[in-house]
């Protein structure tokens, strides 16, 4: 339905808020900025169903080429087999505690990577069957219900723990995916870039947060799509947390990277999310924490049900 | 240029500077257009673009005013006029700081293009209407809806009463366009010294201050001798940004600390040019145009 012209939003997702007129946010240790990594694992398959839809220039590879893409589909499982260790690695040398996107064909074809995640602590949350099957609305309520449902239960069959946050597959959703991951019992939900707090979705059933990402300095928006040199987008997440952590004073920000193995975790790259981190870890009051972790600080500091 | 009637602004300034934020509104699921679709990554919503832009009004807005109102920019703000429906709070924000509205349509992912005569003349009436309810002010210019236009829009803007039209980028200075009844001009606005392009692409911020530093100096050059037009072109949800508010900020502390600019409104530019130089642009251009072609 196209907007009518009232108050407030065009949607049932959330309530309009501008960041003046909200009650301060403070964080458990008084710290003015929430620092956490969202890593994501995406499996793009190699001959997905007929019946799915994917991104029609996903990234990765040279150009479109004609089915088989192996450029594409090897670019991308560079990650799982190569970056995602590099990654970890810089993550835990900084102290920024990894929050896993994993979509279930990651889980059911690596599940060596599925128990090495968990002995390192990362949180894993729900990210979809695979990122050649997205959730839009082109498909009925019932599919998209069995994809959530079913990427979560797979999760907590091989992880022994039920997911509590959602990033959909390439970020894109139906409209009716808030409301069915709420029912699904998703507690937070990244796929609505729209701000530098937490906020509470409304949902017929169940309670769902949302945790919003930084789009501005997610590494495939910048270095993939925008094409800006890596030099910049180390000099952006630098520059963004320190502004985060000055305007945190006075009611505190979250900074969520998004970081895709395939692409940060070339040996190229690596070295400038390092230098990022170091240089962000030298500011005063930054709390590293994971998605969860943030999600439950906010509702303790908003007392949100 | 070289040879029209030359122009001097109030106080003799060399600049003629307007700072032009553009406030919107996309739907999250907008009415189909047969010829653009605003949501091309998938099929809508695109929760990821809806909610990009969303940021501005959430937040990048506010940080922007917050670095408009220390350099006591008085802005003109391009809005679609939804805004003030479903965001009142920027709405008083930008009414209470005595900012122009410029008309940028009524969202953002509707567009003129497709309108037919009789709907487009309604569409001013709409535009005049709805700013004049929320905040007073007359309509006085419009850069079309995510800069949509059809053949016909110049004579039926004048013909619902506004001054000027930001979509003509042929020109350094305010130009007469020609319209059936009535007068229009051309207030240069900007698709380069703009952040959707400059950020669309591998520039940042450093580039698009170096960018509008360079244009600006050359202008203030040529602007001794003939005065001209700047056009400032921001978007909260991107120069909003924790990691580009610098930037404005370095950008307002250059332009605003050189003594010969006049830092103000489209509508005030248009004003002082219909009231000073209209008539002699419009005899020039005739005079030039009169003269025969040598073979």
């Amino acid at each position: 339905m196209p907007a009518n012209r009232s108050l407030g939003m065009d949607h049932p997702h959330y309530e309009y808020s501008p960041l003046p007129q909200r009650s301060d946010l403070s964080w458990p240790t008084g710290d003015p900025l929430a620092l956490g990594a969202l890593v994501l694992l995406e499996h793009y398959e190699w001959e997905p169903p007929s019946d799915t839809y994917s991104l029609r220039n996903p990234s990765g590879g040279l150009f479109k080429l004609p089915a088989p893409d192996y450029l594409q589909l090897t670019h991308r499982e560079y990650g799982h087999r190569v970056g995602i260790f590099r990654i970890l690695d810089t993550l835990e040398q900084h102290k920024v505690p990894a929050t896993v996107a994993v979509d279930k064909l990651t889980a059911m074809h690596y599940p060596w990577l599925i128990e090495h995640l968990q002995s390192r602590s990362c949180e894993l949350i729900g990210h979809g069957v695979s990122a050649s099957r997205l959730i839009t609305s082109k498909m009925t309520e019932e599919a998209e219900a069995e994809i959530i449902d079913e990427s979560l239960s797979y999760l907590e069959h091989v992880s022994g723990q039920r997911p509590r946050g959602w990033f959909s597959p390439e970020g894109v959703e139906s409209s009716r995916t808030p409301a069915l991951l709420a029912a699904a019992g998703v507690h937070y939900v990244c796929d609505w870039p729209n701000d530098e707090q937490p906020y509470q979705m409304t949902t017929p059933s169940g309670a769902l947060f949302s945790l919003p990402l930084f789009l501005e300095v997610d590494d495939e928006f910048v270095l993939w799509r925008r094409r800006a040199n890596l030099s910049s987008w180390e000099k952006m997440l630098i520059s963004a947390a320190h502004r985060l952590n000055a305007d945190g004073q006075t009611s505190a920000r979250h900074l969520m990277l998004t970081l895709r193995p395939w692409l940060t975790g070339q040996p190229f790259r690596i070295g400038a999310l390092d230098r990022a981190l170091s240089s962000i870890a030298k500011l005063q009051g930054v709390w590293t924490a994971q998605g969860s972790e943030i999600v439950d600080a906010f509702k303790a500091s908003t007392k949100a049900n | 240029m070289a040879d029209r009637p030359r122009i001097s602004w109030p106080n003799g300034a060399r600049v003629a500077l307007w700072v032009a934020p553009n406030v919107e509104h996309y739907e999250y699921l907008p009415p189909r257009d047969p010829e653009r679709n605003p949501w091309p990554r998938s099929p809508h919503p695109d929760v990821q673009g809806y909610a990009h832009r969303d940021y501005g009004n959430r937040i990048g807005f506010w940080r922007m005013l917050e670095a408009l109102d220390r350099y006591d920019v008085t802005c003109t703000a391009s809005t679609n006029l939804a805004v003030f429906e479903h965001y009142p709070d920027i709405g008083k924000a930008m009414a209470d700081r005595g900012w122009e509205i410029m008309s940028h349509g009524i969202y953002n992912t509707r567009y003129l293009s497709s309108l037919s005569e009789e709907e487009e003349r309604e569409f001013y009436v709409d535009c005049v209407e709805t700013l004049r309810r929320h905040t007073g002010q007359q309509l006085r210019g419009m850069l079309g809806p995510a800069v949509s236009n059809t053949i016909r829009t110049p004579d039926l803007m004048a013909d619902a009463g506004l001054t000027y039209h930001a979509d003509w980028l042929h020109d350094d200075q305010p130009i007469p366009i020609h319209v059936e009844k009535g007068r229009l001009v051309s207030v240069p606005y900007s698709i380069e010294l703009n952040d959707v392009p400059v950020f669309l692409h591998h520039y940042d911020t450093d580039d698009f201050v170096a960018m509008v530093k360079a244009q600006f100096d050359t202008l203030y050059e040529e602007g001794a001798v003939s005065g001209r037009v700047m056009a400032l072109a921001l978007h909260p949800y991107l120069m909003g940004m924790p990691h580009r508010i610098d930037g404005l900020e370095e950008i307002l502390d250059y332009l605003l600390g050189h003594d010969l600019v006049w830092q103000t409104t489209a509508s005030e530019i248009a004003d002082y040019f219909l009231d000073h130089y209209y008539d002699q642009f419009v005899e020039h251009a005739a005079s030039i145009n009169e003269v025969p072609h040598a073979r």
